[in-house]
């Protein structure tokens, strides 16, 4: 019984280490090249950010979906999640509506310029998941933003 | 099964007691809401003999129910001549004179037969001090310590409905979601008094927006994790809760129909649109859907009616779509941003929060007239309203504490009074049809 444990504790640690490698790209021993590592880092660090209940994606995020998109279709293996989120303002099921339009705008343009579909995915958290507290624009402003993650490689 | 007995055997009580209850009657739904001033006598064990172990528990708790209801008065003992203390519980024994002349419109009297320790049965009655006639009375057996909360809340739902015609404020259960930090929430219920506080989910992620199944079996909410949404589904036959996945990327505030299906906004392209979901929670059919959002479904009682937000004008607002010949029409028509509409049961109010310059506020509509009332002024923001069955109390949730709570307000606004949740932040009050758990 005793060993019939260990083994499955041992089984589970070792998926563990799996999946945190491959959700967490940089940053892990993770058999992947400089390059890419690079790419990630590209496409996870840059977000984009939107005006009070509005979800098209502003001139000035244009190029950075464009350079996304380079490095997404460059990279295959690649999958992107797209994270829609809003600032406190709004009411909570609106807004998780509201988010998944906001990701839905980063992944429409993204596939307009050529990403596969199946390369991407979306999900909204609405205002549950701020990455600023507090109030007052200079908050609200950075939260109401798409976030994205890579979620396989 | 002693519950069980308990309140098998109060039905049981003297059928001829309900044939005064048209005499005194509150009218709680109009604009004139009149103020009916009552008088707790006493709790007696025999003459002149007052009880004072469960018998005073249960005064208390009694007294702390009605000063919930914005329309009742309790006449404080100390203005009744002579006291309160009677040398019996109905007429010949009992001066209804002196409650009289203390202002009191009705007294209640309390009579424990066999005494007011261990086990014991309880009657309670309640009488016109004007003419002495009684309203109603009741007997409770069996009561312990334990009981006494329930027969308080049991008392105080006949003494409602004797009086306004409906009881289901005391009656009812409330679901609700507590935050324990960023996407983490699980489902609680509570009842309004803030009495049986328990939690019925306990599952990583955020859950929000519960409700209940009209036959109080399920409470269905939407649940987010960092994958994906889903809907919750906790059925209270066995405890249990499950997560159904749909394809798209929302599942946003569910919503049952009387016939016990639920409403909830699904992704179908480019916009989430309000479906409708059979017996076993597949996709039925589209109830409503245009080039805009559309969430957050509530029905009346009849399930014709359906009030939901949609931004198909710009930002979110309120609109009221009949299930019966599908069409239209705009609700609030004030302010820039709507949203989290609730119709009343009986599908008279509509009631929904507006984003104003000072933080949300709670706002009524008469679908009747088309007028507006605010009823909630902060200070915080003020969101998620919730009619109770009775059509009459709200719950909503507040920051005006600081943390986030629930509080109860009616449909005409006044104080609001908070419930207590236990610590931790807590909204989207959601209250059970309580027919249901008769």
């Amino acid at each position: 019984m005793k060993r019939i444990a260990l083994i499955l504790s041992l089984m589970m640690a070792l998926a563990a280490s799996f999946g945190c490698a491959k959700k967490t790209g940089a940053g892990y021993d993770d058999g992947l090249t400089p390059e890419m590592r690079a790419a990630i880092e590209q496409i996870t660090d840059a977000r984009v950010y939107f005006a009070f209940n509005k979800f098209d994606i502003k001139p000035e995020y244009k190029d950075l979906l464009k350079n996304k998109a380079e490095l997404i279709k460059k990279y295959n293996s690649i999958r992107v999640g797209i994270e829609g989120n809003c600032d406190e303002r709004g009411t909570q099921e609106y807004n998780l509506a509201l988010g998944e339009r906001r990701a839905r705008a980063a992944y429409e343009y993204l596939v307009t310029l050529g990403v596969s579909p199946g390369q991407l995915e979306m999900i909204s958290y609405g205002k549950e998941n701020p990455v600023a507290q507090g109030s007052g624009e200079s908050v609200w402003s950075k939260n109401r933003r798409d976030d994205f993650r890579v979620v396989a490689h | 099964m002693k519950k069980i007995l308990l309140f098998m055997t109060l039905a049981l009580w003297p059928a001829c007691e309900s044939a005064a209850y048209a005499a005194l009657r509150v009218d709680i739904y109009g604009p004139g809401q009149n103020i009916v001033n009552l008088a707790l006598a006493t709790p007696i064990k025999g003459p002149q003999a007052e009880a004072s172990g469960m018998g005073q528990t249960l005064q208390h708790l009694v007294e702390q129910n009605l000063n919930i209801l914005p329309f009742m008065r309790l006449t404080s003992p100390n203005a009744v001549l002579g006291g309160t203390l009677m040398a019996g519980y109905e007429p010949p024994n009992f001066d209804f004179k002196r409650f009289q002349l203390a202002g009191s419109d009705i007294v209640v009297t309390t009579f424990w037969p066999g005494g007011d320790s261990g086990t014991k049965a309880v009657q309670m009655r309640v009488f016109e001090t004007n003419t002495g006639g009684r309203l109603f009375g009741k007997e409770y057996p069996n009561v312990t310590t334990r009981d006494l909360p329930e027969v308080a809340d049991r008392f105080c739902a006949d003494l409602l409905e004797a009086l306004t015609g409906n009881g289901a404020f005391f009656r009812s259960t409330i679901a609700f979601v507590k935050k324990t930090g960023t996407m983490s929430a699980n489902v609680w219920l509570i009842k309004p008094m803030g009495r049986d506080l328990r939690q019925i989910t306990n599952m990583p992620g955020e859950a929000l927006s519960p409700a209940w199944s009209p036959d109080g079996r399920f409470v269905v909410f939407s649940h987010i994790d960092q994958k994906s949404h889903a809907l919750g589904v906790w059925d209270h036959s066995n405890n249990k809760v499950q997560r159904i996945r749909f394809p798209g990327n929302v599942v946003i505030g569910p919503a049952f129909m009387p016939d016990n299906k639920v409403a909830v906004a699904l992704s179908n392209g480019k916009y989430p649109v309000i479906f409708l979901l059979n017996h076993v929670f597949q996709k039925e059919r589209v109830l409503e859907q245009s080039e805009a959002i559309n969430v957050s479904p509530t029905f009346d009682r009849t399930g014709t009616k359906m009030a939901f937000t949609s931004s198909r004008m710009g930002g979110p607002q309120i609109f009221l779509k009949d299930l019966n010949n599908g069409s239209v029409t705009r609700v609030s028509r004030n302010g820039a941003y709507n949203s989290e509409a609730n119709l009343s049961h009986d599908g008279t109010l509509v009631v929904y929060s507006r984003m104003t310059d000072f933080g949300h506020r709670i706002f009524v509509q008469d679908m009747v007239t088309g007028m507006e009332r605010q009823i909630s002024f902060g200070p915080g923001s003020d969101e998620q309203p919730s009619f109770c069955a009775d059509s009459y109390f709200i719950a909503f949730a507040s920051s005006r504490g600081g943390g986030r709570g629930i509080y109860l307000t009616t449909r005409h606004g006044g104080d609001a009074k908070q419930i207590p949740t236990g610590g931790g932040p807590a909204s989207f009050p959601r209250w059970n049809t309580p027919a249901a758990q008769k």
